[in-house]
């Protein structure tokens, strides 16, 4: 590893410990008891994570983001691929999409609530539902810009329509699918959050409202942290994944957008 | 046009007993597509051609004279809006193995390599895997690429790319190439090397050839017929017979009178045409 690697590596680690000494900083200068410092933060996360309760808790949100991230992509990729190649499809599902893009699907979530429960089917499907726009509007700008001449080619080839989707449009729409779901899995674990937040039964978010409820400040600011490394790790992970499915596409210089 | 009944069921071609079946049998063609404003364009207008098998064709015409599409009907990728094409004496209804298109675009799948690439139709007919690896390695070797087969599209320089999709398209074994602009991306020297190529390429296999393009040179130095076309509506103006012996070598060529008088010859055409657009 060169100097020039090593930086990179290191940079989003020294980001992040400056943002802490930032909080640091502020947190001492304003002294508030509903702002505690980094190391208070810091320092009661192993209370949560060492907690059996809470730690279940975290797994339970953990289990609805994936389900619901995992049927959101099962259903929008298709939807959006077929979107971008069939008009009719696009004619159809466009305005709808419009309706429902700039909705909070939080917002949903007290009339999901009325007809489903509190239970996790409404917060699973408020987060299905949140992540469901992006990847339907990625996939569906993947596939439109999939170069018809590649598509006749395979079908000169003799692929059936279905085969020239799973097979040609698919891969080629691939990167911008991808694009597409690395936003919905940020937005995921901002829905699983908000839904906990609004459904108070347990879960990561009912952690960090029931503390803030009773202003255990230092526990809000350790949930804030957790949320923070989760979307961290996820989003590594999943840029992982991405560049090797996708190495073929790849620009040969890349910005280091997060640890990998 | 009579018809004579030869037996009940059975209908002569009208010059089924002179010359062999057409490969390739343009009738009465015509294209019409729709523009934004509610305008309709004519690309084609009542084409009529016949190419036969082994023969190199090759389009010749302004841009927008509809050349492309023609290829495109006979690809089966754009349906005529009135006339048939007919492939060995079938209609054409849609894409298939036996009319293999090569693009100016490439049309390289990028997911896949080069091999991967110049594999896929083999695969696709259900040819074992080592036996499509084998020959596709060969056609790699043959179009000049042995080195490149784990290269990715996105590595290699547009007359590589060529190469790659002519690998592909000759692997499935199609019976005609359907060669869209293929060198038009291309700069002088490359497209030179590659009209080469492809005139060797051809001349082991005889495959028939509809080659589009815009380029006179191009179109005597590699064909048997240059058919000249003018546009709006899209029209045969001429078919021109180009009767130079073969092998062709290009050194050779450039030096002949005749291959020179037909040059100008469909140069001429073509400035009438163009002339005829002005000065109706």
């Amino acid at each position: 590893m060169n100097a020039s690697q090593f930086g990179r590596r290191i940079s989003p680690l020294l980001a992040c410990i400056g943002l802490l000494c930032v909080w640091q900083a502020g947190a001492l200068a304003l002294k508030t008891d509903s702002f505690p410092t980094a190391l208070e933060a810091i320092r009661a996360i192993p209370s949560i994570l060492g907690d059996h309760e809470s730690l279940l808790n975290i797994l339970d949100s953990l289990r609805r983001m994936a389900i619901g991230f995992g049927l959101a992509a099962l259903v929008s990729i298709p939807l959006g691929l077929m979107m971008g190649r069939i008009r009719a499809v696009a004619s159809l599902c466009n305005p709808l999409l419009m309706i429902v893009y700039p909705v909070p699907k939080a917002a949903l979530m007290p009339v999901i609530m009325l007809w489903l429960g509190v239970g996790d089917v409404s917060k699973t499907l408020v987060i299905f539902l949140g992540v469901s726009i992006p990847i339907i509007y990625h996939s569906f700008q993947g596939a439109k810009a999939v170069e018809e001449k590649m598509v006749w080619s395979g079908a000169a080839m003799g692929l059936s329509g279905f085969q020239r989707m799973f097979r040609i449009v698919l891969p080629a729409a691939l990167p911008e699918i991808l694009a597409g779901c690395r936003t919905g899995l940020v937005l995921a674990l901002i829905t699983m959050v908000t839904s906990e937040m609004i459904a108070r039964q347990n879960g990561a978010g009912n952690i960090l409202f029931n503390a803030l409820d009773m202003a255990q400040y230092d526990t809000v600011f350790a949930m804030i942290i957790v949320i923070g490394a989760l979307g961290i790790i996820f989003d590594a992970a999943f840029e992982k994944l991405r560049r090797a499915l996708v190495r073929w596409s790849e620009p040969r210089f890349d910005m280091p957008l997060s640890f990998s | 046009m009579s018809v004579v009944p030869l037996r009940p069921g059975v209908q002569a071609e009208p010059s089924a007993h002179a010359k062999p079946v057409a490969m390739i049998e343009i009738d009465r063609v015509s294209q019409m597509f729709e523009t934004s404003g509610r305008r309709s364009h004519l690309a084609l207008s009542d084409i009529s051609l016949s190419i036969e098998d082994g023969a190199f064709v090759s389009i010749l015409g302004p841009s927008g004279c509809g050349k492309s599409t023609l290829l495109y009907i006979v690809g089966g990728f754009v349906m005529p809006t009135a006339g048939v094409a007919k492939v060995k004496g079938r209609a054409i209804t849609g894409p298939g193995p036996d009319r293999g298109p090569v693009f100016q675009e490439f049309a390289l799948f990028p997911w896949k390599n080069v091999l991967g690439n110049v594999m896929y139709g083999l695969r696709q007919q259900g040819v074992k895997r080592a036996e499509a690896e084998a020959q596709s390695r060969r056609l790699i070797e043959m179009v000049g690429l042995k080195g490149y087969e784990s290269f990715y599209p996105k590595e290699l320089s547009g007359g590589m790319k060529q190469r790659v999709a002519i690998a592909r398209t000759l692997a499935y074994h199609p019976e005609v190439l359907l060669m869209d602009e293929p060198f038009g991306a291309l700069d002088a020297h490359t497209r030179t090397r590659l009209q080469n190529d492809l005139l060797n390429i051809w001349e082991r296999d005889r495959k028939t050839v509809l080659f589009v393009t815009h380029s006179v040179d191009e179109a005597v130095f590699l064909s048997d017929k240059v058919v000249v076309m003018t546009r709006s509506p899209g029209r045969i103006k001429e078919i021109v017979d180009i009767d130079l012996p073969r092998p062709r070598r290009r050194a050779d060529l450039l030096l002949d009178p005749h291959y020179q008088k037909y040059v100008v010859d469909i140069e001429k055409l073509i400035d009438d045409v163009l002339e005829d657009e002005l000065h109706p």
